[in-house]
């Protein structure tokens, strides 16, 4: 674990704007999901904080959200393309690589190569985080080579079926029949089969989610960085509406996601028989831990009492 | 990501001065492709990506023979150039050592990505190994591309030869990695004309290797979650439609030009200057870089048997651009001749805007499509520009 | 001696320093205006600059102020001894280089993208850089002389700053104590009266307890904190 980058040189403490104090002092860094993760969002000093995201905006509450699951944020980059959610990625006390367009997995494939060459003892997590047409228009070629190699790393796509940045376009991810720009009698083809193609091309963690369920998104974030870690690349396409190009009403967000969830994001988790391994391991070890911890400072508090 | 296990080579690390310039060498009779990977395996280079595309295709496979000796960490062959030049730009920011190299038409697929690199701050090494832009479909040599960096501030060195190849790649490491200079570096080479003939190229042992890359000494920081600040976006968009978002990008934008001013200063320490003059009180100069520059040795040649008052003047650096040597070395001269192997002639027109009397410069002689450069083209404009009468049929 | 680099305000843009031909000091020298000069030259006149003018600052930068290196300590406590020396100085730090969103609180912090934004708010005629990394330091300065009248003092690890008024290139802790040292006696020629002090804290707003945290404290960005359980967030912008 490297803090010390983020630990401020002890003289200069009370010179750094507070705001940067209390990211090492309540922030995630160096924490465990019960101390500081998606379970008590708002209650500590949370990576993404401010961003200019549009109100109501479900894909910053992903952004958010993702940022709360890190396993280990101290030791995780970030990357991502032209798009909406790059506003509030760009945000997170996380680094975060913004390319070209198109290109975050080619990047995320030379980078996470390099860490591995520079740091063999250290793992680092490394994560894209873009949009459908990044992922699956522009970027395809690069996405799908990346999988094809076998790249360990994660690739979140945040599917908002519109290019939602530039101004509402049909994308490849759209719903056939959505009327959007550049498709003015409504988009006439079907809507990519994004997890399949992620399981043809070797994905060895996939999942097709509305993230209506903060533990199970949660869960599934850590799940994929967890796997890509060790067996190969993980895949999550996770349905973050776009309530301006949809028009979508604010507080009808939730139901929408909802809705979704029994439509075209029905919840889809494939993993090869190698990333199950991996997922029972690690999820026994911290449910040990955890355990271990509560018993630890439940003794604590008799010793107190 | 490999599972063949590399033999671990036990290489002494040495500073470039005493690499280039005092280490022992010996001969050996290569190609450029050959001289370029033989300048990686002793470059320490930590991650090469290929792709292949005629010529340059020749230069990664050797890359890659000389990673499975074990002298560079990783290697892979990526989905095709925009792939490639994007993972450079990935694999940069963790802070290590990289090389590629393209040719003509994948050069400009992957030129989005490339043009980035000077902004995003990534001190690589690319190798150009030329050849026309398509249409039509051939594979021959003609350097057109290298117009299309030399507007992108990149470092951009042309070589005249093989032995160039391996000292100019060699030395672009090292320019390219100066926290002062800190963007890329190109060097070029004409494609088949070098990559894939034979020459004499004096080489150090290569149990010799460049110092390692230092992720620390740079002017940005590694994104590798050991350099402060935590909270980082080397490169964050500016997108805002504000004085302060114009005015970031265009200091920024000064920035890599003020880089790549920078680097003419290492390019007098490790290649003993942007040009090379010959005959420095001549009337008449024949002014060339890459493969053309070695005709114009030869017709400098032809001239001295002659007795005829010719100079040359080989530009080894096309970015940052000699201005004021072409300047100094010219200023006396009554006609300059820049033979060329495209057909807008880029270097002729940087030489027409160097100096205060552009109505001196003689537009060519210019070849391309992989047309070879006959040295009585060169000959044919010394001819006409000092007035002797010949009788060259061209 | 010729002024290549004068404090600004330079221009709407103006070229860099640069490309009018000023290159960095080699080994063992330094720049004062754009010229070599020994470090002392250098620093006696960046001395009488921050002593001088009004509201001197020092800022400084990533590579000082996070303990990620052996010689954080040592370069920090050296800063915070030299900045002691200086009346009435001001330390105002660069902890990273994103641009700041929503808005910078120009009276904490300074930032790479918009630095003048800081240096007009406080009225800083004078400040020293120090740990910025060079490529954002060379964008601050040239910012800063573009459209500011300060007077900048770059202190550089590596190669120095072209665009700084006094730039010091390979800088330890001892060049900064020595550099204090030649302050001191500046301010004593000038028979200005200072106790060593340190300088006020960050000024900025007091911490938010975040176990109390509730989404009324966040005011106008309620609506991008995720209601409770229960509850139903209505009302937006």
């Amino acid at each position: 674990m490297s803090l010390k980058y983020i630990t401020p040189a002890e003289r200069f403490k009370k010179y750094l704007p507070k705001d940067y104090v209390e990211l090492v002092d309540y922030g995630p860094f160096g924490k465990t999901q019960d101390q500081a993760g998606p379970g008590n969002m708002g209650q500590f000093k949370e990576l993404v904080e401010e961003h200019p995201m549009c109100s109501g905006c479900w894909m910053a509450y992903y952004i958010r959200l993702i940022f709360a699951s890190l396993p280990c944020p101290e030791e995780t980059v970030t990357l991502g393309t032209a798009g909406c959610g790059r506003l509030a990625i760009s945000q997170a006390a996380v680094p975060f690589v913004y390319g070209n367009y198109g290109d975050q997995n080619a990047m995320a494939s030379g980078l996470s190569r390099a860490f591995r060459l520079r740091f063999p003892d250290k793992t680092k997590d490394v994560i894209t985080i873009a949009g459908d047409g990044g992922t699956m228009d522009i970027g395809f070629s690069m996405t799908m080579h990346s999988w094809i190699r076998g790249e360990r790393f994660t690739t979140i796509m945040l599917d908002n079926e519109v290019y939602g940045n530039t101004g509402g376009q049909e994308s490849g991810m759209s719903p056939k029949g959505a009327v959007l720009k550049m498709a003015p009698f409504g988009k006439n083809f079907e809507k990519m089969p994004a997890t399949g193609l992620a399981i043809a091309a070797g994905c060895v963690y996939v999942v097709r989610m509305s993230p209506t369920n903060i533990k199970k998104a949660a869960k599934v974030i850590r799940r994929a960085i967890f796997v890509a870690r060790e067996v190969g690349p993980t895949f999550i396409q996770a349905y973050t509406s776009c309530n301006i190009e949809y028009s979508i009403p604010t507080e009808e967000v939730f139901a929408d996601a909802k809705a979704q969830e029994k439509d075209r994001f029905q919840f889809e988790e494939f993993m090869t028989d190698e990333a199950k391994a991996v997922i029972e391991r690690v999820e026994a070890e911290e449910k040990a831990a955890s355990k271990a911890r509560k018993a630890a400072s439940k003794a604590a508090a008799a010793e107190v009492n | 990501m490999s599972p063949n296990v590399k033999p671990k080579l036990n290489k002494k690390q040495v500073d470039i001065n005493y690499l280039l310039k005092e280490a022992p060498r010996e001969q050996h009779f290569i190609t450029g492709a050959q001289a370029m990977s033989e300048a990686v395996k002793r470059a320490s280079v930590d991650m090469a990506i290929a792709y292949p595309i005629t010529p340059q295709s020749e230069v990664m496979h050797l890359v890659g023979n000389v990673y499975a000796e074990g002298h560079i960490k990783e290697y892979y062959r990526a989905e095709e150039e925009l792939g490639t030049m994007s993972a450079i730009a990935g694999a940069s920011r963790a802070g290590v050592r990289l090389f590629t190299a393209t040719s003509g038409p994948g050069l400009l697929r992957g030129l989005e990505a490339i043009v980035s690199w000077p902004g995003h701050r990534v001190p690589a090494v690319l190798g150009v190994l030329t050849r026309v832009i398509n249409a039509p479909l051939s594979i021959q040599p003609d350097n057109l591309e290298m117009a299309y960096i030399m507007h992108s501030g990149m470092v951009l060195l042309h070589a005249e030869n093989q032995q160039d190849t391996f000292d100019f790649t060699l030395a672009a490491f090292a320019i390219a990695e100066k926290v002062d200079v800190y963007i890329p570096v190109a060097v070029a080479t004409e494609g088949f004309f070098v990559t894939h003939a034979k020459g004499y190229v004096d080489m150090m042992s290569e149990d010799l290797t460049l110092t390692e890359f230092d992720p620390v000494a740079a002017p940005v920081p590694a994104m590798d979650n050991e350099t402060p600040p935590a909270r980082i976006q080397r490169d964050a968009p500016v997108q805002k439609s504000n004085f302060m978002s114009y005015l970031i990008h265009s200091v920024w934008q000064q920035e890599i030009w003020d880089s790549n001013r920078r680097a003419m200063k290492y390019i007098y320490e490790y290649l003993g200057g942007p040009i090379e003059v010959q005959n420095p009180e001549a009337d008449v100069f024949v002014v060339a870089s890459g493969c053309a520059a070695a005709q114009a040795r030869e017709a400098h040649r032809y001239a001295q048997e002659e007795g005829l008052s010719v100079g040359l003047i080989k530009v080894r650096a096309i970015r940052p651009f000699p201005t004021q040597e072409i300047r100094d070395a010219t200023a006396n001269a009554k006609a300059l001749i820049i033979p060329e192997h495209n057909i807008i002639g880029w270097l002729c027109k940087e030489v027409q805007a160097a100096i205060p009397n552009g109505g001196i410069v003689v537009e060519g002689p210019r070849v391309y499509g992989g047309m070879t450069l006959p040295v009585e083209l060169i000959m044919k404009e010394i001819y006409d520009s000092l007035g002797v009468e010949n009788n060259l049929k061209l | 001696m010729l002024k290549k680099v004068e404090v600004g305000p330079a221009g709407y843009m103006p070229q860099s320093a640069p490309q009018m031909g000023v290159e960095l000091a080699p080994e063992g020298q330094a720049l004062l205006y754009g010229n070599a000069v020994t470090p002392e030259e250098a620093m006696r006149d960046a001395a009488i600059a921050l002593l001088t003018k009004k509201n001197p600052t020092i800022f400084p930068g990533p590579q000082v102020l996070w303990d990620w290196k052996e010689d954080v300590a040592e370069k920090a406590a050296a800063i915070l001894d030299l900045a002691s020396e200086i009346p009435n100085c001001k330390i105002i730090p660069m902890p990273d280089y994103r641009p700041k969103y929503p808005k910078i609180d120009v009276k904490a912090e300074i930032n790479p993208n918009h630095p003048n934004l800081t240096i007009l708010d406080n009225k800083i005629d004078a400040c020293i850089f120090v740990g910025v990394h060079c490529h954002y330091a060379n964008l601050t300065l040239r910012m800063i002389r573009a459209g500011t009248s300060c007077y900048t003092v770059a202190l550089c690890a590596y190669m120095g700053h072209e665009e700084a008024m006094a730039s010091i290139r390979d800088l330890h802790a001892s060049d900064i104590q020595k550099f204090k040292e030649i302050l001191i006696e500046e301010r004593n020629k000038l028979g200005i009266e200072w106790t060593t002090t340190l300088p006020p804290e960050n000024p900025s707003l007091p911490k938010e307890d975040f176990g109390t945290l509730s989404p009324a404290d966040y005011g106008e960005y309620r609506s991008l904190i995720m209601s409770k359980k229960g509850e139903h967030v209505a009302e937006v912008e």
